[in-house]
């Protein structure tokens, strides 16, 4: 009964990445009809010659840290707000799920808009410092701008997420906790974050695994640039691959890329699992 | 699930043998910007032969989507591309247009860009220009006369708008694309000093022998990006096309670097706008200051396909019948590759051919000789050092870098 | 049930309070895309002067142009149908085998689980191009049909992933029932199992619906932008790129674009989040 399911996945997933398992051992435009083989020239230039990568690789490491950090902490405190049995918390919730339901690329080209003509408006009407910085243009400074935008069109998934954990956390728990005279953040240390620990591994693991692949905000927001600021590991692979006319070599940053995201994400899930059983 | 993947097949069978039967010739094209004329075109097209011409149009992600096409089978009647380095990119893919009877009708010297050793291996589309652009009722207003055609004189025209309270320049350095144009175009009589001009020139970059670090010419392309920025408003990095565009229209700025494809969405904002041709300033003496003027964007007919009869047939009615010869100056309100077009009304257009006519130095698209991702590779370079990612040297170094890599792919 | 109720008990002190703070909050949070609503009722030389100020009259005009332009109703089908199919046959895939994996525990079938999740772990990149020639081959481009079968192959890891998790909740005696009764496994798994997989199927539909209905690369390389099969988010796209100077034709088709999964997902709403518990959390 598993067949249909695997064919699928092998068809269209699998079958498709190890052939690009086997371009990335190639000199290969993407084009002509003759593939060379180099055997493994594509990844000692990947490890010794391309500084390319290595700052794309550096941009999405730190993408993935403030990322992961930013969307998970903002997510849960907005879960357990709006866990509470207040006033048209459903509304609320829905609220701040809607970026989430819009596509990434509308996502950029709507926030193209607001840091262009939007801020000016801003700047014009209020005259803060802030609407008159560059926050696409700033080769610093862009880089917040991205995870902004990244937080704030997933949020509302992982608050979902840490909603539906908090549900699982029996109430009689909490009020002896009251009872004993324990305050809130304490109780939401002691009690609440340990019960709710199966959420934090999901949320986490999908964060992880969607900030390392990230690509469509980037790629209508600022296009990796200006220069290589915001070229995250998928773009640079994507640019080598169409642009730069490299398909074996394109392919091999993407193995590259995916044993990244394997190791991390099999290390976090070993460890947050240790810490669950412990719990 | 197996019947549904039966039907499934069988309705894309079908529909296949459908559209094989019906006269349809697909095109892929790039330039969203002329939809509307692509399919007046095709209408036209319809109307006189029947033929039905079924036109893809995509930009920000057309290179990928071809390649994507001409690899997996799915190779479109005609595509487009750029001319010069892209000849030899689809090599493999492109027919043969030398013995082309309607070739004969189009301009010697718009074919050079697609000729590789005496073969055409394309039919250019359009003629177009670059250089920087100037807002006219600004100028007049700001008492500015005397047009500016070296660094010093931009610099002190751009000192005159601001003093005025007018931004002088919409730089557009947040397209990657904009960027080589205008720093190009400072290094365009380069081909003075090499054997064999801008041939020559590029040959010894791709050789090794010539590095981008020793042309000493950088310097002024560096400097000219440098004032671009200095008078390029609050947020030079966030100019896009769109920024320029609308920014020239409304007289807001004075300047922009952009070529005469920009008219279209100037008049849109302001349909009163008036717009000419400055000439750039290059490295050198300024009576070599001109425009860049070229047949770029390129037509290609594959050759595998089936309906390479039917391809050449319509570039034929596209050359020589009297909607054909008319589309590009009156439609699409530009300049046209046939011998003896009338020249189009559009103000960007009339500069170029009266620039021309007063023999202004103008200089091909010689970048798009270098190998092909070279383009987008150095202009994020330039963009990378207009932010002020990187220094020269270090920008030098990086373009240098990216060119081997890139020239060592393609071998 | 008995939580649930527990949790309507008592209100928090400073209830209103909260609601008002949090009410302000998602304003703040939703303000990009209340510029978009006020923009998409502008004329142009309206958001050029100014992108806060309210438009001056209403006027549906830029929704009509955008709905014409984009040829709004005939990509709107296409969308949902590419959606239906691909969501319906991810559905169905992964419950099957996600049931299947999770009852069976054999060295072998902890192998094949890795196989159906690894994906998980693949960026789409890194394989587009040899995926493209392979669909190819099976004549599965230039279709909307073709679009929604290749959809299964990317959407069931992470839906088997989520059933898998969910299955070990459901009591084991309840698949013995099912095989007593004598009728055959397939029908047993419809007849009992799956109905108790409500939860989590819920889950599934919102976020592989989502998914296909927002998806741009896939769509662009499947359909290659031919115009018959286009879907919404290919055609805002071109939209953008064709009008890029015109942004108040852009706002609207920005909304007509994002309505119906915002339509879509509040209807839903409800049922979510009860799918999560259920799905994604004990997985």
């Amino acid at each position: 009964m598993t067949a249909p399911a695997l064919v699928a996945i092998l068809l269209f997933v699998e079958i498709p990445f190890l052939m690009s398992v086997l371009y990335s051992f190639t000199k290969w435009n993407g084009l002509d009809k003759a593939v060379k083989f180099i055997g493994i020239a594509n990844y000692a230039e990947l490890m010794t010659t391309d500084p390319g990568f290595g700052s794309a690789m550096i941009f999405t490491l730190l993408f993935t840290v403030l990322a992961v950090a930013a969307t998970n902490v903002i997510a849960l405190l907005l879960a357990v707000i709006l866990d509470a049995n207040i006033r048209g918390k459903n509304v609320l919730r829905a609220a701040f799920y809607i970026p989430n339901i819009i596509s990434l690329i509308i996502i950029g080209y709507v926030w193209r808009f607001i840091f262009s003509r939007g801020f000016d408006s801003f700047g014009a009407l209020t005259h803060l410092g802030v609407f008159q910085l560059s926050w696409l243009g700033d080769f610093h400074l862009v880089f917040f701008s991205v995870v902004l935008v990244t937080v704030w069109q997933s949020i509302g998934f992982y608050m979902v997420i840490y909603i539906a954990g908090l549900q699982t956390v029996p109430r009689e728990q909490i009020e002896a906790a009251v009872i004993d005279g324990t305050g809130p953040v304490n109780r939401f240390f002691r009690i609440t974050l340990p019960l709710i620990l199966p959420s934090v591994t999901v949320a986490v693991f999908y964060s992880l695994s969607n900030a390392l692949k990230t690509f469509d905000v980037i790629f209508s927001l600022t296009f990796g640039g200006p220069g290589t600021a915001t070229t995250s590991i998928a773009l640079d692979i994507y640019k080598t691959a169409f642009s730069d006319s490299r398909f074996g070599y394109g392919s091999a940053k993407s193995v590259v890329l995916f044993l990244l995201i394997l190791a991390v994400t099999v290390f976090q899930l070993t460890a947050f699992k240790r810490r669950e059983v412990q719990a | 699930m197996k019947r549904f993947l039966l039907t499934a097949g069988l309705i894309v069978l079908c529909g296949a043998l459908l559209t094989g039967q019906a006269k349809t010739l697909k095109l892929f094209f790039y330039s969203p910007e002329l939809t509307d004329q692509y399919n007046d075109m095709a209408r036209a097209y319809q109307a006189e032969t029947g033929i039905t011409l079924d036109i893809t149009v995509n930009q920000a992600d057309y290179v990928t989507l071809l390649r994507a096409k001409l690899n997996s089978g799915d190779i479109p009647d005609v595509f487009m591309s750029s001319a010069y380095a892209d000849n030899s990119t689809y090599k493999d893919y492109v027919y043969d247009l030398t013995n082309a009877d309607f070739m004969k009708s189009l301009e010697p010297s718009a074919l050079s860009g697609v000729t590789v050793n005496g073969r055409v291996t394309g039919y250019p589309f359009l003629v177009q220009s670059h250089s920087f652009i100037y807002n006219k009722k600004v100028f007049a207003d700001a008492g500015i006369t005397a047009l500016p055609r070296t660094i010093a004189e931009y610099g002190a025209v751009a000192g005159k708008l601001q003093a005025k309270g007018i931004q002088p320049f919409a730089t557009g350095y947040k397209e990657w694309w904009v960027l080589p144009q205008t720093a190009w175009q400072v290094l365009a009589p380069i081909r003075d000093s090499y054997a064999g001009g801008y041939a020559g020139f590029v040959d010894k970059l791709n050789s090794g022998a010539l590095k981008f670090k020793d042309i000493k010419e950088m310097s002024t392309v560096f400097d000219v990006l440098d004032l671009i920025k200095k008078y390029g408003g609050p947020k030079p990095m966030e100019s896009d096309f769109n920024d320029q565009c609308s920014l020239l229209a409304t007289g807001k700025v004075g300047i922009g670097h952009q070529g005469n494809w920009a008219e279209g969405s100037i008049l849109k904002t302001n349909p009163d706008a008036s717009i000419g041709f400055l000439l750039g300033p290059v490295a050198g003496s300024a009576s070599k200051a001109g425009i860049m003027y070229d047949s770029n964007q390129t037509i290609r007919v594959a050759k595998d396909g089936s309906n390479v009869p039917a391809a050449l047939a319509w570039l034929r009615w596209l050359t020589t019948s009297a909607y054909g010869k008319s589309w590009i100056p009156d439609k699409i309100q530009q300049l046209s590759p046939i011998k003896g077009a009338k020249a189009s009304s559009a103000q960007l257009a009339q500069a170029t051919v009266n620039l021309l006519a007063a023999k202004t130095p103008s200089y091909p698209w010689f970048y798009q000789m270098f190998p092909t991702g070279t383009e987008q590779g150095l202009g994020i370079i330039l963009q990378g050092y207009c932010a002020g990612q990187t220094n020269r040297q270090q920008t030098l170094d990086a373009m240098d870098a990216s060119y081997t890599k890139i020239v060592n792919a393609s071998k | 049930m008995n939580r649930r109720t527990l949790r309507g008990g008592r209100r928090p002190r400073g209830a209103l309070a909260i609601t008002l703070v949090m009410t302000a909050l998602a304003l703040i949070y939703l303000y990009p895309l209340i510029l978009v609503v006020i923009n998409s009722l502008k004329t142009f030389s309206e958001i050029m002067s100014n992108v806060v100020a309210l438009p001056s009259r209403l006027n549906g005009e830029n929704f009509s142009n955008a709905f014409t332009l984009m040829r709004y109703p005939n990509l709107f089908l296409n969308t949902l149908l590419v959606t239906c199919m691909g969501t319906a046959g991810v559905v169905l895939l992964a419950s099957i085998a996600g049931f299947k994996l999770s009852r069976t525990r054999t060295r072998y079938s902890w192998l094949v689980f890795l196989v159906c999740v690894a994906p998980m772990m693949i960026p789409f990149h890194s394989f587009m191009i040899s995926l493209v020639k392979i669909a190819r081959n099976l004549h599965l481009t230039n279709s909307i049909w073709g679009l929604g079968v290749i959809y299964w192959g990317l959407g069931v890891p992470l839906s088997l992933f989520m059933y898998h998790g969910f299955v070990k909740t459901v009591p084991t005696d309840l698949d013995d029932c099912a095989s007593i009764d004598g009728c055959s496994p397939l029908r047993a798994f419809f007849q009992v199992i799956l109905p108790l997989l409500q939860p989590v199927t819920v889950s599934v539909i919102v976020i592989n619906a989502m998914w296909m209905w927002n998806d741009f690369l896939l769509p662009l390389l499947v359909l290659s932008g031919a115009k018959k099969s286009m879907t919404l988010q290919l055609a805002a796209y071109n939209f953008f790129g064709q009008y890029k100077i015109e942004w108040q034709n852009a706002m609207a088709g920005v909304l007509l674009t994002i309505t119906p999964a915002i339509i879509f997902y509040l209807v839903l709403q409800r049922h979510i989040i009860k799918g999560m518990v259920a799905g994604a959390v004990k997985g």
